[in-house]
């Protein structure tokens, strides 16, 4: 039963991973006023991909980027999705907070083998923006736990379908989360870690093939996982997929909005931002909790 | 996608993967590159094609060389082909590569590039409308499908040729061979 929760989340994931990239490509398209490219077009790119010639840099290239991709795999298992939760019974939003650092580090680990100059920028990047929203996400994740008594996932879905949803009873964490959601999905004006204008795609510019492949199945996921973080704590999970899904969706179109419109942000002023007022609206929100 | 094509993809999924989506190093060496703009953006959408911008030669897989080819200019154009993985594809867009156009008496630009890399098709004119490229790309499909978008495999087959002709106007080459030559022939 529980193989089958996993294998079924996994492969749901995927698909509504996808889709999210399909439909973000064919509204960016018509906020441009063009056609767009078919829903289907990740698909077709993935398949492509995996029928390509791969170059390989040597063991740690294979190595890294597949502990990049479990890494996103894994996380996924720890979020509720509706009421699929496969790893209910451990762990909770504890342990999300340290496997979703797993998947940067394994394509840090996995590109650098490849020793190209944009690739230790890329990553440096990554980290410095790793830096910056790793301290407003965690007094987010402070504030959720203290004001719930818990950390478990499933227990925090349940208290907010008893009383309100996350996002009223704790407003300025939910804001906090919702401001440096863009970061952690790394869209538009935070895109400094694979910003193909000034550093040529930044870790994935030796990767070609498979390797392509699985690196944008893992950033398939991680996005999954993201939307799916705020909707589980702020917007009161659902009490099946299909509804979980349709409140993912408004938050995902926020943040496209947002990233069709705005252009790039240099590194520096992107970290500026994270220390400044998600990290001030976090802390406010985490005193709010304690206060109350 | 009607039934036809779904069949047709499922059949062959790789060269529907291939035909539907072209990642392209827009390879900027000379005035054609002021068309690609317009074929990316608004006006025209290539993205509805597929055809997308890609920022490195290992993540493509069409090759779209624009305007004319100095001599430095060809040496990094061979170093951006031979890290394309396979199967790619090469066009030449606009009269400069293919006969040297209006620098035909040149002393330092080439003449005719399918001396030095393999190319699949041209797009003629001085310059290409950006329809032209649509045209191709739409000329490059029905190749795939018959299997004759092969000029990668000459390049394999005959890499003797082409590194002869490479070194005969860079001189000594400073990256090794990409694939074996066999100097006894």
């Amino acid at each position: 039963m529980v193989i089958l929760l996993i294998v079924g989340s996994i492969v749901i994931g995927f698909m509504v991973g996808v889709l999210f990239l399909g439909f973000s490509r064919k509204i960016k398209a018509r906020i441009h006023w063009r056609y767009g490219p078919p829903l289907y077009q990740p698909i077709i790119d993935i398949v492509k991909l995996f029928h390509q010639e791969s170059v390989s840099h040597g063991f740690l290239f294979d190595f890294g980027i597949l502990l990049s991709l479990g890494g996103a795999i894994v996380t996924l298992l720890f979020i509720p999705i509706g009421n699929i939760v496969p790893l209910h019974g451990s762990g909770g939003l504890l342990v999300v907070l340290y496997l979703m650092l797993i998947a940067p580090l394994g394509i840090a680990l996995s590109s650098v083998e490849a020793a190209n100059p944009n690739v230790s920028i890329g990553i440096s990047r990554k980290f410095i923006l790793a830096l910056g929203y790793e301290i407003p996400f965690l007094l987010v994740a402070l504030s959720v736990m203290t004001n719930y008594g818990t950390t478990s996932f499933v227990e925090i879905v349940e208290l907010q379908r008893a009383s309100h949803w996350g996002i009223i009873s704790m407003p300025l964490s939910g804001i906090a989360l919702l401001l440096i959601l863009p970061v952690m999905m790394g869209m538009k004006p935070f895109d400094q870690v694979g910003a193909p204008q000034e550093i040529s795609s930044g870790p994935e510019v030796e990767y070609g093939g498979i390797y392509l492949a699985l690196s944008k199945i893992q950033h398939i996921y991680l996005i999954f996982i993201d939307i799916a973080l705020f909707v589980a704590l702020f917007m009161g999970g659902g009490s099946e997929p299909l509804t979980f899904f349709m409140k993912m969706l408004p938050i995902f179109l926020i943040v496209l909005l947002i990233s069709t419109v705005y252009p790039r942000f240099r590194i520096e002023q992107a970290f500026n931002y994270c220390i400044k007022w998600p990290t001030i609206i976090a802390f406010l929100g985490l005193l709010l909790v304690i206060w109350r | 996608m009607d039934r036809e094509q779904v069949i047709k993809a499922l059949k062959d999924s790789g060269k529907w993967g291939h035909k539907y989506s072209f990642w392209v190093v827009y390879f900027c060496t000379g005035c054609g590159i002021i068309e690609i703009p317009p074929v990316i953006t608004s006006r025209w959408d290539a993205e509805r094609f597929g055809v997308i911008p890609v920022a490195t030669p290992r993540q493509a897989n069409l090759f779209l060389i624009t305007g004319y080819v100095s001599l430095k200019t060809l040496r990094a154009i061979i170093r951006t082909y031979e890290q394309m993985p396979e199967p790619k594809y090469t066009v030449g867009f606009g009269s400069c590569p293919i006969n040297g156009g209006m620098y035909w008496d040149s002393y330092n630009t080439i003449k005719h590039l399918d001396k030095y890399i393999p190319i699949d098709g041209w797009i003629a004119g001085c310059m290409p409308r950006p329809e032209a490229i649509f045209i191709a790309v739409t000329h490059l499909w029905t190749m795939i499908d018959k299997g004759m978008a092969d000029a990668y495999k000459k390049y394999r087959e005959q890499y003797k040729y082409y590194r002869r002709n490479q070194e005969m106007v860079l001189g000594e080459l400073e990256w090794p061979p990409l694939y074996p030559i066999d100097e006894d022939e």
